[in-house]
């Protein structure tokens, strides 16, 4: 077993909550107003369901996605569907690497915003993407206190401006936009096809498909609380406000006397949101080592972080224009790979425990 | 992938990941990724706006790295930009100073009272759209030109910005003596149903004077004569220390280049220093001026706004005139719709001492200044009351909501917010629960 189940709910806790906490507040203030925190509750209510049924699919199985595919299609088919999944996480690491990118130039680097910064973050990204699941689990060991201690903070920074009055009067959003808001930031809930990965890869006992689920449930209350504090803070302002995790703790009264201390607990964040992107990463490369059948991660994650150089180089100036598109279309295949795939995997021939 | 093949794979990982790491280093050591040096840029911590009839006038504060062994290694100057919008004018002052088109160490905002026939929404528009600058910056309007009041010198610092932010300082907010506002107070009312906005007045005062009368309630002195503006254009002469720019300035008003001027705003001459206070405070409606709040007004706007630490009020009884310091207030603003009709209550309780009496001081009984006699409460009820009063008739008189009624309405009442939209202030009947307790 490569991975535990404590390191899946600190993934589903931590890397939840922090994968969500640049654009994604911004976003989706932008299209369901002050009835954002209801369109995200949709989305974690569905993933959350998934994630259940997935947790609770791996106590009647301990085979691994790929040989349920392979029991069941055949090895070519596996091999054909696994390839797609990496084509997913991919393509599913695209935004979140331009929002690190412009989050780091917004926030630390100011004065100096060259793509050439950023760059040297492909030479983390290479040597993760080339690490196994027991590395990945090790990662979210690592970023359990690392979070908890800086949400803390950045929450503490953050209570005294915030009015939880903004978000009234409730549900007065027309539902076609609260819907659409879930539905355009569906590109944010990656989580069960993160756990359909880890299928066999992790000792399941009793219980655990429930502590899972609490785990997600636990990952989406500190979203949602965050939601609360972003729009209680800045109300209509909230679309204009991006990389909402660096704006909240702003007016704190020591900030004033002392300086940005904030950036302390924004860069220790840093670390957990980058651990977060590469978990994208990872799986994608996993994926392809079991599409191609070759066991060399190193090169696949060259490969792989090639690639997204490359789309971050080339549309570097068409941020907006990508994100545009990827909210509009790309919720289909969150839903194709994060919702409808983990439910089909109980469909597939498994050997009973 | 043959093991062998593997081992050596690895073995080169390895080496690949400490060049890169060392070419890294080398980078960083040798150029610092290109950041940029302090002391070749310039910082915008306030900008002061102006306006003609077509255009912005921005002047901004600049504080300026040098390296210096004294310790005293910030010089502060400024520079004036013009143009159709305040982002127009910026972009001037950046193209003269080099320094990133953003204002993230802005610390003020400061608006002349030319402003006031403009609205100051369109004006400030461009300071909270996206990320052009943080919202924290408080923003004041002035009595006569910002650029004049920017450089103007100060005793107590040579940083003018810094003088006028302690004149609107949090702990002045605690004392009920500024209406502190912030880019992102003005935004909001932007968004706002109401509308409607306020921030601190602030008026100049020759240093070491103070102006008569006023009940215990005026902060004021001598008016300072308006110093040089040597460049006679009533557009854009920068005022105070600052060399003015060709032509007075008056070439502002074509094209959207604009006047500029740039120089040291601590080399004023003549003129004398100057202090400042911001105990009235302006209101805007629509983002267009409707009034200033007296003293009185002011004080009654910022009990029901912020946590009173120790604020002061004077009251009459009938025997003498009293100072009551009022601290652990809670304030509260009550909006409810009864058949229809808006009522308002204004609730306000503290617990009060006696901090001064206008008879001579008899040391036995200063031992009973923390317990205020019944009529000593009466008249400080009834003082905060008539302050309420005229604060709701100047909202009324005006169709100014800075209290947010409109918005409450919307928020709490949201059914009857349609129809009350346009008349709610009007329709309004208010109430007020004013207790004021012993401390002791």
């Amino acid at each position: 077993m490569k991975i535990s189940v404590r390191q899946i709910c600190f993934i589903l806790i931590f890397y939840t909550a922090a994968s969500k906490l640049l654009l994604y507040p911004t976003m989706l203030s932008g299209y369901s107003g002050r009835d954002l925190l209801f369109s995200a509750l949709i989305n974690f209510v569905v993933q959350g369901i998934v994630i259940w049924a997935v947790a609770y699919l791996s106590s009647k199985t301990d085979k691994t996605l790929f040989e349920l595919l392979k029991d069941t299609f055949g090895e070519i088919p596996a091999r054909i569907i696994f390839g797609f999944f990496a084509a997913f996480f991919i393509v599913c690491t695209i935004i979140p690497l331009f929002e690190q990118k412009l989050y780091v130039h917004a926030i630390f680097y100011d004065t100096v915003p060259t793509v050439l910064v950023f760059l040297p973050i492909f030479i983390f990204t290479i040597y993760a993407g080339s690490k196994s699941f027991k590395n990945i689990g090790c990662c979210a060991d690592v970023c359990m206190p690392i979070f908890l201690i800086s949400m803390a903070f950045i929450f503490f920074m953050s209570f005294t401006e915030v009015d939880f009055s903004n978000l009234l009067p409730v549900l007065k959003t027309p539902a076609s936009k609260v819907f659409g808001g879930s539905m355009k930031t569906a590109l944010n809930f990656l989580e069960p096809a993160y756990l359909l990965m880890f299928l066999g890869h992790f000792r399941y006992k009793k219980g655990d498909a429930a502590k899972m689920t609490l785990s997600y449930a636990a990952g989406a209350a500190i979203v949602l609380l965050f939601l609360a504090v972003f729009y209680g803070i800045y109300g209509e302002l909230t679309y204009s406000r991006q990389f909402a995790i660096s704006k909240t703790s702003l007016y704190f009264s020591a900030i004033d006397v002392i300086g940005r201390i904030d950036l302390y607990t924004l860069y220790a964040l840093e670390v957990v949101m980058l651990f977060a992107l590469v978990l994208n990463i990872q799986l994608a490369v996993q994926c392809l080592i079991k599409c191609t059948g070759w066991d060399c991660p190193e090169i696949l994650s060259v490969a792989v972080n090639a690639v997204l150089a490359t789309i971050l180089l080339t549309c570097n100036h068409f941020f907006t224009a990508l994100q545009s598109f990827f909210a509009n279309w790309l919720w289909i295949v969150v839903v194709i790979f994060a919702v409808i795939a983990p439910l089909s995997a109980w469909a597939l021939k498994r050997r009973e425990r | 992938m043959k093991p062998a093949h593997r081992a050596k794979l690895r073995r080169f990982s390895v080496i690949f990941f400490w060049v890169l790491f060392i070419a890294l280093a080398v980078m960083f050591f040798t150029n610092d990724f290109g950041i940029v040096d302090i002391h070749k840029t310039s910082i915008i911590v306030a900008i002061g706006i102006d306006s003609t009839e077509n255009e912005v006038q921005v002047t901004a504060q600049l504080a300026v790295p040098k390296p210096s062994q004294s310790g005293d290694n910030i010089e502060y100057t400024e520079v004036q930009g013009s143009g159709e919008t305040v982002a127009d004018a910026l972009n001037e002052i950046n193209a003269k100073t080099g320094f990133y088109p953003q204002l993230q160490f802005c610390k003020l905002v400061l608006l002349g009272d030319s402003c006031k026939d403009k609205n100051i929404f369109r004006l400030m528009g461009c300071l909270y759209r996206k990320n052009y600058s943080e919202l924290t910056a408080l923003v004041a309007m002035c009595d006569g030109k910002a650029s004049e009041i920017l450089s103007m010198p100060t005793v107590t610092s040579d940083m003018t910005t810094t003088v006028i932010q302690r004149a609107l300082a949090d702990e002045l907010e605690k004392s009920a003596n500024v209406s502190s506002a912030n880019l992102k107070d003005i935004a909001l009312s932007n968004f706002s149903r109401s509308k409607a906005c306020y921030m601190p007045f602030i008026e100049a005062n020759v240093q070491g004077t103070s102006e008569e009368g006023g009940n215990g309630d005026n902060v004021g002195g001598d008016e300072p004569q308006s110093g040089g503006s040597s460049g006679g254009g009533d557009s854009s002469g920068s005022g105070g220390g600052s060399s003015s720019g060709e032509g007075g300035g008056e070439g502002g008003s074509e094209g959207g280049s604009g006047s500029s001027s740039s120089g040291s705003g601590s080399s004023g001459g003549e003129q004398k220093p100057v202090e400042f206070t911001a105990r009235k405070t302006a209101i805007f409606n629509n983002g267009k001026f409707a009034g200033i709040l007296n003293e009185q007004q002011a004080f009654a706007l910022n009990i029901l706004e912020y946590d009173i630490h120790l604020a002061v009020l004077p009251c009459d009884t009938s025997e003498y005139h009293y100072t009551i310091g009022l601290g652990k207030s809670k304030s509260a603003i009550d909006v409810k719709i009864v058949d229809g009709i808006p009522e308002v209550t204004l609730k306000f309780s503290a617990y009060g001492q006696v901090v001064g009496i206008k008879k001579p001081v008899e040391p036995k009984e200063t031992t009973k200044d923390d317990k205020l006699s019944p009529e000593i409460i009466e008249a400080a009820n009834k003082t905060v009351e008539e302050r309420f009063a005229s604060l709701m008739d100047i909202s009324r008189q005006t169709d100014c909501d800075f209290l947010g009624i409109k918005e409450s309405i919307f928020k709490y009442h949201h059914r009857y917010f349609e129809g009350l939209e346009e008349d709610a202030l009007q329709k309004m009947r208010v109430k007020y629960k004013v207790d004021v307790k012993s401390r002791n």
